[in-house]
């Protein structure tokens, strides 16, 4: 997301009304779109599968599935996304952007492969009783997703924020457009919907990006050479993506709270709903995230490093970073600010929505929790991107590590204490990092040229 | 080839961008020196700027050179990211401290044991060790104070790294310093960082310590430091100041002396090649009664050999001797025998020496001769040799703006040649004599100001014109070289010094 700002700036530098709220508004589909998307999305196909598709329960099973094929592509890839991305910033940075394509083809080569060996192998040995059909389109399905994940960050990384919102946006209405033709073939037709759109989804970047970068290789791997390729990146990735999945696999997998639904998979009504329905008040936090980041924060960040780089003054160069660390506090107190506004709105409807769905009002407390918890994801993840632009990728690995760490504990003691504890892992281990990772950007703000000038000798 | 290795030695020669892989007049002087004293083992610490600033060896190493050792004072960092630490703030107190005394300009006691004390701490895991200097936050807090405090340039990290390259050799050293094989006596040709490594290691080791210094080391980095473009000037055209230098130029420049300061205070004895440049130690913070003068000296037998090549006649021939680059103002050479030929038109002019080094200058040289109208008059003969050239002269010219004590003159004098020359270096001093005994023997020339053809012309054109004169000022001359500029002289008083110094050593 490192070069969103660009745009942004373009954007609110119209200077009216209208520019700054399509400035938010690209900002929140950007920042969030591929989440919440692919949550509005199995909620409207199931929506409007309700009565249609028999039995219903094949509508559950539909959600569960995809589901777990979103967690776990982004698990698998998100080893991937941050390296690539320094991999892509670090290219243009030189002016080296005939290496990017190619590595673009290696990396999907590679995604490809691995996640087409891991769902064959989940196919043919986890799920004996079902169709043939449902586990092809499984196995299809998995690999598709992955390829999104890595053809979204190249897209971002070349700026093309437009045509992500763009494709995202048909993608996710043929979809749900096929999903609706095809429900009368039961859970395999909405698989088989859902296939067709995240399908058009990829052809259409896929498109998009040979069209616009030409490149005379199509697969290398210099992604993978030890010059340019960070592990830790990798590590982050990996821990970050695993940390938020990590208290919902809990709660699927116990006993107590998780049920079968098919094969192996395993879902939790009571934890899923309020979890996935908190996520969607991500929206506006991301959008205030993304422009305060992306715009404000990157300005004086570049300032700071041109002062340095050109012959600034001293006093200049405070000045910047100091202006840097205001803008991350500002940015944080109205990513709160809006994410409970946004809080306070969904738990007015929650009751509705949760008489809509049937769900049990004993589980409104947890809604509440989630929400809250939410708000701090998007606080974690301003932090992360902090540390990523101030290339601080030991503190990446302990901040995201711990955060897994926690998230994991935290969530087996909360289900040990009980349905009132539910939904406290989360909050927990995520305040805890959240913590940290504040106290960390104050040192790291607070030492920012001693560090820049005496850490890094060049 | 791979490099003499002995455990010890008797004398220890440290030599900054000099012997054995560059070629020059100090160069050549290590050389004869060496050669002078096969009694002495020597051992050579070479200390460079960067490895690729060097090629082969330029001479071929005496037998009686028994170990070298070859050092860069700029290394690339390691790239490597460091821990935050907080440093010795007691240590760095006192590196402020020292600098206070720098400001102040005067040398004393307590400054001289302050720097013993820092120079104490240097070493790895000390105070003040290379990684506390590179990467402690004391001495980041040291150097941002000192910006805010003195920096007249606004630019910080030209500051910041003025200062860390500056510095960083320091520590280079001081692990030369540690790891140098022990000698009897330490001998530094310059001072700059090759003296103050021989302040460090006299410091460290009770050795004593002498000092020979042919130019003045701080003046020519002056020089250099004026036409090096990588030193930025980053004042606004507001804030610019033309009285003003660049402040980081002031500050290398400042550097630099200090160094020299350092050398001076720990050297047992210090010579300079002649009196004007022994005044200038005195007044860079030499202590006078350890300075002394020897000029460097001439093989006087192969130089007789040339003069009996001489006939009776005087040739009418001027010819300068050395490099056509602008530091030896060719130029004024070639107005001044506009001079000579409108006077005598038999007169002629030759320019003896490589025309390689700055060819644009001698293209300029060549196109002036053209609008003086002297292409009769005026020749190039490359590089010559001075055996078979000096019969064929009749006077030696040096116009240069910048001498130290030119050998060509001493060499001209034993073989017979008087001179005209500009008055710089120790010119006057050759031509003229320096104490009574040796005015007494009489003018061997004449002296004129820089960049004056019109009087440097006549002086040669007078002394070609009156035979008599010519005559005196050979003897002169040829007496003079004889008595105060040979060879022998030179080693007579180095053998002297040496002598003395490993005895005070060994006594110690």
């Amino acid at each position: 997301m490192a070069g969103i700002g660009f745009e942004l700036r373009k954007l609110l530098r119209q200077d009216t009304l209208l520019g700054l709220l399509r400035a938010y508004a690209y900002a929140g589909v950007i920042g969030s779109g591929p989440w919440v998307l692919s949550i509005i999305g199995i909620l409207i196909v199931g929506l409007i599968s309700l009565g249609v598709v028999s039995p219903a329960v094949a509508v559950t099973q539909f959600q569960v599935t995809v589901t777990y094929i979103i967690a776990f592509s982004l698990v698998l890839t998100g080893t991937l996304q941050l390296a690539f991305t320094r991999f892509c910033a670090d290219r243009l940075f030189e002016e080296r952007e005939d290496m990017i394509l190619p590595n673009f083809g290696g990396v999907t080569l590679l995604v490809t492969l691995v996640s087409g060996v891991l769902a064959l192998l989940a196919a043919l040995f986890l799920f004996p009783g079902q169709s043939v059909l449902f586990r092809t389109v499984l196995v299809a399905c998995f690999v598709v997703v992955s390829n999104i994940w890595i053809a979204t960050i190249f897209l971002s990384g070349m700026k093309q924020y437009r045509s992500i919102v763009l494709l995202y946006g048909v993608g996710y209405a043929i979809t749900v457009g096929a999903a609706f033709l095809l429900r009368g073939f039961d859970l395999e037709g909405l698989l088989l919907g859902y296939l067709i759109g995240q399908s058009a989804l990829l052809s259409g970047m896929l498109v998009l990006i040979l069209r616009g970068y030409p490149s005379k290789r199509s697969v290398a791997f210099e992604l993978f050479d030890k010059r340019w390729l960070y592990p830790s990146l990798m590590l982050v990735g990996l821990f970050f993506n695993a940390g938020v999945w990590a208290d919902k696999f809990i709660f699927w997998m116990d006993a107590s709270t998780g049920s079968p639904v098919i094969g192996p998979l395993r879902a939790s009504l009571i934890y899923d709903i309020p979890v996935f329905l908190s996520y969607l008040s991500l929206i506006p936090g991301m959008a205030v995230f993304l422009v305060r980041m992306e715009t404000d924060f990157v300005e004086y960040y570049s300032n700071f490093y041109d002062a340095v780089r050109e012959g600034g003054s001293l006093s200049y160069i405070e000045d910047m970073r100091n202006q840097m660390a205001t803008t991350i506090r500002v940015g944080i107190f109205e990513i709160l600010k809006i994410q409970a506004i946004a809080a306070l709105l969904l738990i007015t409807v929650a009751r509705d929505i949760f008489g809509l769905l049937g769900i049990s009002e004993l589980y409104l407390p947890l809604l509440r929790v989630q929400l809250v918890a939410t708000a701090l994801q998007v606080v974690f993840l301003a932090i992360i991107n902090v540390f990523c632009y101030l290339d601080q990728r030991r503190i990446l690995v302990l901040l995201t590590g711990l955060f897994l760490v926690l998230n994991v504990v935290f969530t087996l003691i909360s289900l040990r204490l009980g349905p009132q504890f539910f939904g406290y892992g989360f909050l927990l281990a995520l305040a805890v990092s959240v913590g940290l990772g504040l106290w960390l950007v104050q040192r790291s703000m607070g030492r920012l040229e001693y560090q820049t000038f005496m850490l890094r000798s060049g | 080839m791979t490099p003499p290795r002995a455990d010890s030695a008797d004398i220890c020669l440290l030599l900054e961008g000099t012997f054995p892989y560059v070629s020059g007049g100090v160069s050549s002087w290590v050389n004869q020196i060496i050669r002078g004293f096969p009694e002495y083992r020597f051992a050579c610490c070479f200390v460079g700027s960067r490895a690729e600033d060097y090629g082969e060896m330029k001479y071929t190493l005496p037998d009686n050179v028994v170990h070298l050792e070859v050092h860069y004072l700029h290394q690339p960092g390691d790239g490597a990211e460091h821990k935050a630490h907080d440093g010795d703030r007691v240590a760095f107190d006192k590196v402020d401290q020292f600098h206070r005394m720098l400001s102040s300009g005067r040398v004393s006691d307590s400054r001289n044991r302050l720097f013993a004390e820092l120079v104490d701490q240097l070493g790895d895991g000390q105070g003040l060790c290379e990684s506390a200097f590179l990467h402690s936050r004391a001495s980041w807090d040291l150097i941002t104070d000192h910006y805010r405090r003195h920096s007249r340039d606004p630019s910080f990290v030209d500051y910041f790294w003025t200062v860390r390259t500056m510095h960083a050799p320091i520590w280079v050293l001081k692990r030369i310093a540690d790891d140098l094989i022990p000698a009897r006596l330490y001998h530094t040709v310059s001072t700059g960082y090759a003296g103050f490594l021989g302040a460090m290691l006299k410091h460290q080791t009770g050795r004593p310590l002498l000092l020979s210094e042919h130019g003045i080391y701080t003046k020519e980095r002056r020089i250099d430091l004026f036409q090096s473009e990588w030193i930025t000037d980053n004042r606004s055209m507001v804030e610019k100041n033309n009285t003003e230098m660049a402040y980081f130029r002031e500050k290398w420049i400042r550097f630099f002396q200090e160094l020299g300061r350092e050398c001076y205070q720990a050297s047992d004895r210090i010579v300079a090649l002649y009196e004007n440049n022994r005044l200038r130690q005195v007044e860079d913070g030499a202590p006078p009664q350890r300075t002394l003068n020897i000029p460097n000296g001439i093989n006087l037998t192969a130089m007789r050999e040339v003069r009996a090549r001489r006939n009776e006649e005087i040739p009418p021939v001027a010819c300068l001797i050395g490099r056509v680059v602008p530091i030896k103002d060719v130029k004024t050479f070639l107005r001044a025998m506009r001079t000579v030929a409108n006077l005598m038109p038999e007169a002629q002019g030759w320019i003896a020496g490589p025309e390689d080094e700055d060819p644009e200058y001698a293209a300029e040289c060549r196109a002036l001769i053209h609008s003086l109208q002297l292409d009769d008059h005026v020749h190039f003969l490359g590089f010559q040799n001075i055996a078979d050239l000096l019969p064929k002269v009749g006077v030696i010219v040096l116009s240069s703006i910048s001498e130290a004590l030119p050998l060509v003159l001493l060499e001209g004098f034993a073989a017979g040649v008087p001179a005209v020359s500009t008055d710089v270096g120790s010119c006057r001093q050759l031509i003229e004599g320096l104490d009574e005994e040796d005015r007494a023997l009489g003018s061997a020339g004449e002296v004129v100001g820089i960049a004056n053809p019109e009087a440097l012309g006549r002086a040669v054109a007078g002394l070609l014109r009156d035979p008599e004169r010519w005559r005196a000022a050979q003897q002169a001359g040829i007496q003079r070289a004889e008595a105060y500029y040979t060879q022998e002289r030179m080693f007579a008083s180095y053998r002297a010094l040496y002598q003395s110094l490993l005895n005070d050593g060994e006594a110690r």
